[in-house]
């Protein structure tokens, strides 16, 4: 195998699949990357047999072949090489010969029969997405994965393809963030699957404002295709809580809060929460709230904010970091807050279909 | 609860149950899909290359396979067995419908875990070992499932006798038979004696509790430090632990001490995986509901030094645990001995508490 290519194309292709790249493997294969030069692009593909992803960049091929080579190794190397043309000929034993400038590096990969194929999706359910909408969806979503491992059913995103939606939903038992895309797709093509973290966090990475991705559900497993990328990923075996059941239907108080600012204050505010009891009281008052934080010993802090507010006096007490959460990945300037009492879940709403549910914390005083 | 009278007692010798389900989880899957019945089972890390069995039924013991083997091992010793994934909630419902039956006899349950648990039954009018049958009996009608017993004057002795005669058989040590009872009974058999020291005690000549009798107080302390102390007592079947009703875990941790002590940090991380694995099950099968507030590593070198790294707010997870690691053995360098990984828990009683939702 013997091709050349920019060093930008080289990272950029690199980039898209290396952080699949497991850093300590049982099996070394895994920790390389698998390169197919072919025609005038070079594949490149990795996986850890739980996500697998496949780029590829383009190149000027003058032998075809394939290798594999250590993939966080190969990224560094041309990261760091002089010139922006790289040289790259694979011998029969897989050494491989970097040549840019006046850089020469040799380095030793594997055979490409050692490195285990990505799944095939012969027989599956294909559903295609935009890829704008995809990715704000997760983005508003995939803060509230669980990584409590002992829940392994939470640690992923929940893909319910239903109605002609695809509703996408996190939680780690405490909150849950949910998110309704609206989408065609025939009826035989309902599923709810778990996507484990990782694809997600992989997924938010490739994803782009522009074009589609194909979606193919297979048993126990998920493809999503992005024009020049495949990402490729294991499904959580398991059945997914009944989410439905936590998301109040009535509500009693609604204010509308200015997003940025609510999140500024509630920061400055939580700097006086204490790690142990970790909580921020909201106190409503008519037309006002009042964020407080106090830690034993050490202080207090508190903020007020002029509201449009007209419900009965009350506090309620939520942990600041999941309150923070959905405010910094929402991009809208207002959210609405809907309350019941102050030990019943608080939900956070935009003008679009997304839900984020709360529980406060229990407080003695 | 029901009319207990007989609550809190200053008797002695105290009457002591310990209470151990069979298989609990293996059985609780056969019972529930009679098909299973006969075939070797294991429940646990199926889904997982790196799982591990939480528990297997004895169909599955004559083959070598092991609670907290690791999934792949066991199926190299029993290639047919059938590996079925944890229902954990629906062992807590059957543990908690043991557990009602528990407390028709005493107040004082000390849960060990989902299938585990002291009885504290001097109060108790009846003889310990008919009670225990009983007891045995009354849960096989509720559930179908089999428990054993071991009924001596103090947890040691219980714990030691529920062992003898599984699957459920039960054996009774009287208070004048203790001596006896101990006697023959290999040390490893003790709480606190896992490899090491075992190794350590063979290499001085002792194997049962009878040969440990021999050694001296000072001997013992010599030999193994404060812990030789409780061997002191251990070994003549002497425990003075009160059975503790809802004692509340403050941490959780699983540790190893290994047979030839780790150079490396890189040796150190290869025992990560499986201690993790164990500490989620147990995590799992016993604290499944609270808060971890901290996770930590507690690494003992080979001069018997240690140090411990904990951190708050971080979820267990094998990279965080493998952070700490690498922390706790760069305070150091020196080699390791034992590893401990752990997890300390939110008081429940907490003034502030988050509410779950789900």
């Amino acid at each position: 195998m013997k091709f050349s290519a920019t060093k930008e194309k080289l990272l950029e292709g690199l980039q898209q699949v290396q952080n699949v790249v497991s850093t300590r493997t049982t099996l070394p294969i895994l920790s390389n990357v698998l390169l197919q030069a072919k025609g005038n692009e070079v594949h490149l593909t990795t996986t850890d047999l739980d996500v697998g992803v496949r780029g590829s960049f383009e190149a000027n091929v003058e032998k075809e072949g394939a290798t594999t080579l250590p993939a966080r190794r190969l990224f560094t190397i041309i990261r760091e090489l002089p010139s922006s043309e790289v040289q790259v000929e694979v011998d029969g034993k897989n050494a491989a010969s970097i040549r840019s400038g006046q850089s020469f590096f040799k380095i030793l990969g594997l055979p490409e029969e050692e490195f285990p194929p990505l799944p095939k999706f012969d027989s599956a359910k294909v559903v295609t997405i935009r890829q704008k909408d995809l990715r704000d969806g997760l983005r508003k979503t995939s803060y509230a994965i669980s990584t409590d491992e002992t829940r392994y059913v939470l640690n992923g995103l929940l893909f319910s393809l239903k109605e002609n939606k695809l509703t996408l939903v996190a939680t780690d038992g405490r909150r849950l963030a949910m998110v309704d895309i609206e989408l065609e797709f025939p009826r035989s093509h309902e599923a709810d699957i778990i996507v484990p973290t990782k694809a997600v966090t992989e997924l938010q990475r490739l994803l782009t404002d522009d074009g589609e991705v194909k979606m193919s559900v297979g048993s126990g497993q998920i493809a999503f295709d992005l024009n020049n990328t495949l990402l490729v990923s294991k499904l959580i075996e398991g059945n997914y809580p009944n989410y439905r059941q936590v998301i109040p239907t009535e509500t009693k108080e609604r204010v509308t809060l200015e997003r940025e600012t609510f999140l500024n204050s509630l920061r400055r505010v939580s700097l006086l929460a204490s790690d142990k009891s970790n909580s921020i009281k909201l106190n409503f008052t008519k037309n006002n709230i009042d964020i407080t934080a106090n830690t034993p010993e050490v202080g207090e802090a508190k903020e007020s904010l002029a509201v449009a507010y007209k419900g009965r006096d009350f506090s309620i007490a939520f942990n600041p970091e999941f309150f923070m959460a959905p405010l910094r990945n929402l991009t809208e300037d207002e959210v609405f807050l809907d309350l019941i009492d102050e030990m019943s879940p608080g939900v956070l709403k935009i003008q679009t279909p997304f839900l984020y549910v709360l529980m406060p914390m229990r407080i003695s005083s | 609860m029901n009319d207990i009278l007989f609550v809190q007692s200053d008797k002695e010798p105290r009457a002591i149950i310990h209470l151990d389900m069979d298989c609990f989880y293996a059985a609780i899957e056969v019972r529930d899909q009679p098909s299973l019945k006969g075939k070797p089972v294991g429940v646990g890390g199926a889904r997982d290359r790196r799982g591990v069995l939480t528990t297997c039924n004895y169909e599955a013991r004559k083959f070598g396979v092991r609670s907290a083997m690791p999934t792949f091992m066991a199926l190299q010793r029993c290639p047919h067995l059938i590996i079925l994934p944890t229902r954990f909630d629906v062992y807590r419902k059957e543990s908690a419908v043991i557990r009602e039956i528990l407390y028709r006899f005493t107040p004082l349950v000390e849960p060990l875990s989902l299938d585990e648990a002291y009885l504290d039954v001097t109060a108790h009018p009846g003889a310990p070992g008919p009670l225990a049958q009983v007891i045995r009996g009354l849960i096989l009608r509720k559930t179908k499932l089999t428990a054993s017993a071991g009924i001596g004057p103090n947890k040691l002795v219980a714990k030691i006798a529920s062992d003898l005669k599984k699957p459920n058989g039960q054996v009774e040590v009287k208070p004048e038979e203790v001596p006896e009872f101990m006697e023959k009974l290999p040390v490893r058999k003790l709480w606190g004696i896992g490899e090491v020291t075992g190794q350590k005690l063979e290499r001085l000549g002792i194997a049962t509790c009878g040969d440990m009798r021999r050694l001296s107080r000072a001997d013992l302390l010599e030999n193994f430090g404060k812990f030789g102390i409780e061997l002191y007592d251990l070994c003549r079947g002497i425990d003075e632990r009160p059975v503790e009703p809802d004692r509340e875990r403050k941490s959780l941790s699983n540790e190893e001490t290994f047979s030839t002590d780790l150079e490396t940090l890189s040796e150190c991380e290869e025992k990560l995986p499986e201690l993790f694995e164990e500490l989620m099950a147990d995590l799992a099968q016993k604290e499944s509901t609270r808060i971890i507030t901290k996770i930590f590593v507690k690494l003992k070198f080979h001069d018997f030094t240690r140090t411990t790294v904990e951190r708050a707010g971080l979820a267990p997870s094998l990279d965080q645990f493998r952070s700490l690691l690498a922390e706790a053995f760069a305070r150091t360098g020196k080699s390791v001995r034992l590893i401990g990984l752990g997890v300390r828990f939110a008081n429940t009683a907490q003034d502030e508490t988050q509410l779950p939702l789900l």
